[in-house]
């Protein structure tokens, strides 16, 4: 059966649409910002390729993309652990302290990110609330890995918890409510009925902060310049060595990034395709 | 199973149960009647386990199950939306139960089969649910529900998004299920039909209170409130004042209107009475209806059509609505300002609060 929201872009042309071909000329203009943001990079690159190809096989980038893949996955990880629990208790509850404690996952989202990393620089420095703890058993924030995964964490956080709150709302409660009369305890109903249900909003607001975690900069630099994630790299190599050889790596991050998410999107369309049926 | 309510009080947000007390016997069909909003869903619940109440008690055969979580209670409970998990087939919704507490694979299989036939859906058992009609889904939330052999069964309007003839079909259905597996049922449900056709008891809820519990006959004949004789159906729900009374039987005045009932309410004293649309009868001005218990004229204020139904308010002093099969009201070619009898029988006469 033809869907009337999903008819497909010509079929509208067939039956002139006069609000839907203004706001497509409209909206145009974002899309046209972006494709020509791509094609200058793109051009400008493929211009000199063997210096592309120099700077692709440069150790220290392919080191820096790795690591600043790896902390953003590993971010996703503390967030489904962590975030997922925070998710569900938001959405089920109807607290007066929801409010504050969705505000305070929310501060990212209103800060500059030069705030967010004093924020958690203050937090993780040696002397810091956490980070003199951790020091004495061996974890060290500053200039380290784990600096780098907090920072990022903490600009990546909202993203997560709102999108999977939401997917977690969708869920009516009706259905939770049976499985669990069925004989399913709250956890089991929670693993069984709603994660099955709320997998497309779980991998989305992995996808949204772990885009975020990897495209942080201000917040990273406060607590770790090194080892640099790729946006320091750029940043050096822009003020050292100027516009080119950061160029030649922001140009290979687009690629890079762009393949995770296409192929992401392509794994798992059909994902939990019921929720919006639910 | 007995289930008894102790004085519940229960808030959740805005809305309140507010002292609830009543009880369900072992193998009653019940049914809890009352606007949208009254806390019927709330009581379902928390029969199932899924709320906790704030004061009171909830007991299942006499043992306070307050404390005790829904998984362990073994109530089923059907929701007016089936609420059937999307992510599984027809076959795995109706196995979801029996998983959950553990039954060998082969018992869960010949179960599931044995469900699957006995509601007539063993060829959609794997079918995804969000593909099914509506009594499609309904049998399979009914099986999922009765899977886990529970001793009580709580629908929350289970029949509203049905059509006509499904419905039929599936008040002959819990017709059965009631009496094959000696199940208790509570039902929520506004339709007169319904709880005339399967219930033993009832229970009316208004703003989180009880208005009114007892049997389905008991509560048609004599309502205990005017709210309740709105609610259940009653359209001429009337004030008036007893003018004589004696043996039995009294004659009431209400605006001009005057009415022999049965009712033992000494004279002078104000009573609120109501009377059915459908025991109101019709007759041409000419008709000769000596012998009828009450003969009024009235007038005809106003006709509207309902289906085969013809629904017509008279002025007779107070105004009373009387219901007609659309053919008689034809042949009696009614118009609105035509002169009209009307007879009521004494006992269709149900006094409010007695």
């Amino acid at each position: 059966m033809s869907n009337p929201g999903r008819e497909s872009f010509w079929s509208r042309f067939r039956r002139p649409d006069s609000t839907l071909i203004a706001f497509s000329l409209i909206g145009s203009t974002l899309v046209i910002f972006s494709f020509l943001a791509l094609a200058t990079i793109t051009l400008t690159q493929l211009a000199d390729l063997t210096f592309l190809v120099r700077v692709a096989t440069d150790s220290r980038v392919i080191n820096s993309i790795a690591l600043t893949f790896g902390a953003g996955l590993a971010v996703v990880f503390i967030l489904l652990l962590f975030g997922t629990p925070l998710a569900y208790v938001l959405a089920r509850t109807h607290s007066r302290i929801n409010s504050l404690v969705e505000a305070l996952i929310d501060i990212p989202l209103v800060l500059p990110h030069t705030v967010a990393g004093i924020m958690v620089y203050l937090l993780f420095m040696q002397r810091g609330l956490l980070g003199a703890p951790l020091k004495d058993i061996g974890i060290v924030f500053e200039d380290a890995l784990p600096g780098i995964v907090m920072a990022m964490l903490f600009v990546s956080m909202p993203f997560y918890v709102n999108t999977v709150r939401e997917g977690f709302q969708k869920v009516p409660l009706h259905i939770e409510n049976v499985a669990r009369t069925l004989g399913a305890t709250r956890f089991k109903a929670f693993v069984l009925v709603v994660i099955p249900l709320s997998a497309r909003h779980i991998l989305n607001g992995s996808v949204l902060a772990w885009g975020r975690a990897i495209s942080e900069f201000a917040a990273v630099i406060m607590i770790a310049y090194y080892p640099m994630i790729v946006s320091t790299l750029i940043y050096y190599r822009f003020t050292t060595g100027g516009l080119k050889e950061s160029s030649a790596i922001a140009f290979l991050m687009i690629i890079a990034s762009f393949s995770v998410f296409l192929v992401i999107r392509i794994a798992t369309r059909y994902l939990g395709s019921y929720d919006d049926r639910v | 199973m007995m289930i008894e309510f102790d004085r519940v009080g229960l808030a959740l947000g805005e809305f309140s149960l507010k002292d609830i007390s009543f009880t369900v016997r072992g193998g009653e069909y019940f049914f809890i009647i009352g606007p949208s909003g009254a806390g019927k869903t709330i009581i379902l619940e928390a029969i199932a386990g899924l709320h906790v109440p704030d004061t009171g008690r909830i007991l299942l055969s006499g043992k306070d199950v307050s404390t005790i979580p829904p998984e362990q209670r073994g109530v089923g409970l059907v929701y007016q939306d089936y609420s059937l998990f999307p992510h599984m087939t027809v076959e795995k919704n109706i196995a979801f139960g029996l998983r959950m507490h553990h039954l060998p694979s082969s018992e869960i299989q010949r179960r599931v089969e044995e469900l699957l036939s006995r509601f007539g859906i063993f060829h959609l058992r794997s079918r995804e649910t969000l593909n099914l009609s509506g009594g499609e889904m309904q049998r399979v939330a009914l099986a999922r529900a009765l899977a886990i052999d529970p001793q009580i069964l709580l629908l929350d309007e289970p029949l509203s998004a049905l059509d006509p003839g499904m419905k039929e079909y599936f008040i002959q259905v819990l017709k059965e299920i009631h009496r094959d597996n000696g199940l208790t049922i509570i039902q929520v449900s506004h339709n007169r039909h319904e709880i005339l056709s399967l219930g033993t008891r009832m229970a009316l809820i208004m703003d989180g209170r009880l208005e009114q519990e007892g049997s389905v006959r008991q509560v048609y004949a004599s309502p205990a409130t005017r709210e309740v004789a709105e609610f259940i159906g009653y359209e001429n729900v009337i004030d008036g004042v007893v003018v004589s009374s004696g043996d039995g039987e009294c004659l009431i005045d209400a605006s001009g209107l005057k009415l022999r009932a049965s009712c033992t309410v000494p004279a002078g004293q104000g009573v609120t009475f109501c009377i059915g649309a459908d025991e109101v009868v019709l007759h041409s001005p000419q008709a000769s209806l000596s012998g009828k218990d009450n003969t009024v004229q009235g007038m005809v204020n106003a006709i509207t059509q309902s289906g085969y139904l013809t629904r017509v308010v008279i002025d007779a002093g107070a105004t009373l609505s009387a219901v007609i099969v659309r053919e008689m009201a034809d042949e009696m070619a009614l118009r609105v300002g035509s002169p009209v009898l009307l007879t009521i029988r004494k006992n269709a006469i149900r006094m409010i609060g007695k």
